[in-house]
């Protein structure tokens, strides 16, 4: 098996008297799709906003290459390598779908401090920047505000983002949600081709995406680690039926 | 590149500019208005600052008058009282210092953010105002005086004598379109990128890596350093500092410019400081309720043009998109 690039021991979030995590530890491996599931409220959206730094752990450790780094700044996660997207779609509305891009892309590159240079003289951020946008496939929108184009191509751009800060770790909070069929295809594809490349974790609520996509699965229910095993053996897991996959569909 | 970023800021700059140049041609007699309009460059100089705070950078202050009177009073406090300095020497001068000074400022004020950088700037500009008119050495509620100009000799060309109105004119002009320049090139950078992301979404800014207080700490720095020069000029002008130059009204009178003109277009600072001035000239010659008027039509103003000032402008040349 691959190296493990992230692992969280023994995590805690409390809002208040709420659990939202409670206890949690898990590993995350290289080139590889480690998919998060549980019904809503489970506390996946807060697991990774503590993996990417944008809430502080109430205990716990979060390791990154073997350093820990749960005290670091949010904004050193992203330098360090852990790019996310957002549930809640989080775009630059009124810049154009390069811009967003060429935003996410410059904190890596560099030049933020160059108050003279016109921002569109550097072209390797460019570079960067539609490169992100054609994995995607938002290479024809690269001029259209983000305001402008669909709520679909809106979650596409969000990753386009993610991409465009090249990243080792690509957190994804419920990228396909609100997607057509047909979007959500590019999706599963791009990330099938990005799985060579990055330690991607997937919180996802389309079952087939999941189990399409996944090298390895995790359950959680209630803030709380309930399994974690391959696609195959969760899906025959009575447990994971029981509490979970049983009730099938209104759950998610 | 052009630094334009739309028509009407290009047809207006070009033509506040041109008149600008050649005006004094035709007040050649008249020292009085000669006066005014380089103290209204010099309030656009600072509504400008103010408005590269607040409305490009999201930084809302109501203490920006504070290094409005701190660029006056450093050059008349480091400056010998009877000795002729130079104009440039000194002007590097105040504005370091004053950038130092923000930079202390702001490191204190980005700590907070919203109502709070509100109160806490206001309550700190406050505390310098009071401290200055409480001051004996620097005179109190009187202020300080300057008895001599400053020289403007650059490698022994001295081409401006700061005791001639018409030459302190095209001074104030220089500096307002340098001023102007600078904020488009800035904004067009690399580093303005940066801002333009962290004032629409400080949060999504954060999570792609960027250490937003930086950013906002040497925008802070900038604007501030550019106001101190501008009270430095209306320290010139006068010839004499006072508290008066950092009370909150000069800040929040400042804020109303800047919308007027259009938060965040730059140009419309310069719209927004010669409107109100020249309406504030104009109604206290017709009434004594002057203020009573002006506020009247100041918020009649601010409530339909939606971009102020330079959103009309905009819409009345037909600009395909007004950022
Ligand atoms: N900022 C917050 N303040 C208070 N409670 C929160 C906050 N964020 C999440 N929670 C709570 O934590 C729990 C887990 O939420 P979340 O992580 O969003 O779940 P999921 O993404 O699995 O649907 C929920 O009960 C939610 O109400
Ligand atoms: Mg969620």
């Amino acid at each position: 098996m691959s190296n493990i690039v992230l692992e969280a021991e023994n995590l805690c979030k409390f809002w208040g008297g709420l659990k939202a995590l409670d206890e949690f530890s898990i590993k995350f491996y290289d080139k590889q799709i480690h998919s998060i599931v549980g019904p809503n409220g489970a506390g996946k959206s807060t697991l990774l906003n503590l993996l990417s730094g944008a809430y502080q752990a109430t205990h716990g450790v979060i390791i990154y290459n073997g350093k820990p780094i749960t005290s670091a700044k949010s904004y050193e996660f992203c330098r360090s390598g852990i790019g996310r997207s957002f549930q809640k779609t989080n775009i630059f509305h009124t810049q154009t779908c390069l811009e967003n891009c060429c935003i996410a892309a410059q904190q890596q590159i560099g030049g933020s401090f160059k108050f003279f240079q016109n921002r569109n003289q550097n072209k390797f951020i460019i570079k960067a920047a539609l490169s992100a946008l054609e994995k995607v496939g938002l290479t024809e929108r690269a001029k259209t505000k983000a305001s402008q184009i669909s709520y679909g191509e809106q979650r596409q751009l969000e990753i386009a983002m993610v991409l465009a800060t090249n990243p080792k770790v690509i957190l994804l909070d419920e990228p396909m949600a609100g997607m057509g069929h047909e979007e959500s295809q590019t999706i599963v594809k791009l990330l099938m081709t990005l799985k060579s490349q990055y330690c991607i974790v997937l919180v996802e609520h389309d079952m087939e995406a999941v189990f399409e996509l996944s090298d390895l699965m995790t359950v959680m229910v209630d803030g709380q680690h309930l399994i974690t095993d391959s696609v195959d053996n969760i899906r025959s897991n009575p447990l994971v039926q029981d509490a979970y996959l049983g009730n099938d569909d209104e759950v998610f | 590149m052009s630094i334009f970023t739309n028509k009407s800021e290009k047809l207006f700059i070009f033509f506040f500019f041109a008149i600008g140049l050649v005006i004094p041609l035709f007040l050649a007699d008249n020292v009085f208005y000669i006066n005014k309009i380089s103290s209204m460059i010099i309030i656009a100089i600072f509504v400008m600052s103010l408005d590269y705070l607040v409305g490009r950078s999201g930084l809302i202050t109501l203490g920006h008058a504070m290094f409005y009177g701190i660029g006056g009073y450093i050059f008349t406090i480091i400056a010998p009282e009877y000795e002729t300095v130079n104009f440039w020497i000194y002007t590097f001068y105040v504005m370091s210092i004053s950038a130092f000074v923000a930079l202390i400022v702001g490191f204190i004020v980005l700590r907070t953010s919203g109502i709070y950088m509100i109160m806490i700037t206001l309550a700190l500009s406050q505390m310098c105002f009071y401290y200055f008119a409480d001051s004996v050495d620097y005179g109190g509620f009187d202020g300080l005086f300057i008895y001599i100009k400053p020289e403007t000799s650059i490698f022994g060309f001295n081409f401006l004598d700061l005791n001639n109105e018409s030459h302190f004119y095209y001074l104030c002009l220089l500096s307002l379109f340098n001023c102007f320049v600078f904020f488009k090139v800035l904004m067009k950078s690399s580093f303005g990128r940066v801002i333009d992301a962290l004032k629409e979404n400080p949060e999504r800014a954060t999570a792609l890596g960027y250490n937003i207080f930086h950013f906002r700490l040497i925008a802070y720095v900038i604007a501030s350093s550019l106001a101190a020069y501008a009270g430095y000029l209306f320290a010139l002008q006068y010839g004499f500092v006072n508290p008066s130059m950092m009370s909150w009204e000069v800040s929040a009178t400042a804020l109303v410019m800047a919308l007027l003109g259009g938060l965040g277009s730059i140009y419309g600072a310069i719209l927004g400081a010669f409107a109100y001035e020249g309406l504030h000239y104009v109604l206290e010659h017709v009434t004594q309720y002057w203020m009573f008027f002006m506020g009247c039509l100041i918020i009649l103003m601010v409530l339909t043009l939606k971009n102020g000032l330079s959103g009309l402008l905009s819409n009345l040349v037909g600009d395909k998109e007004n950022e």
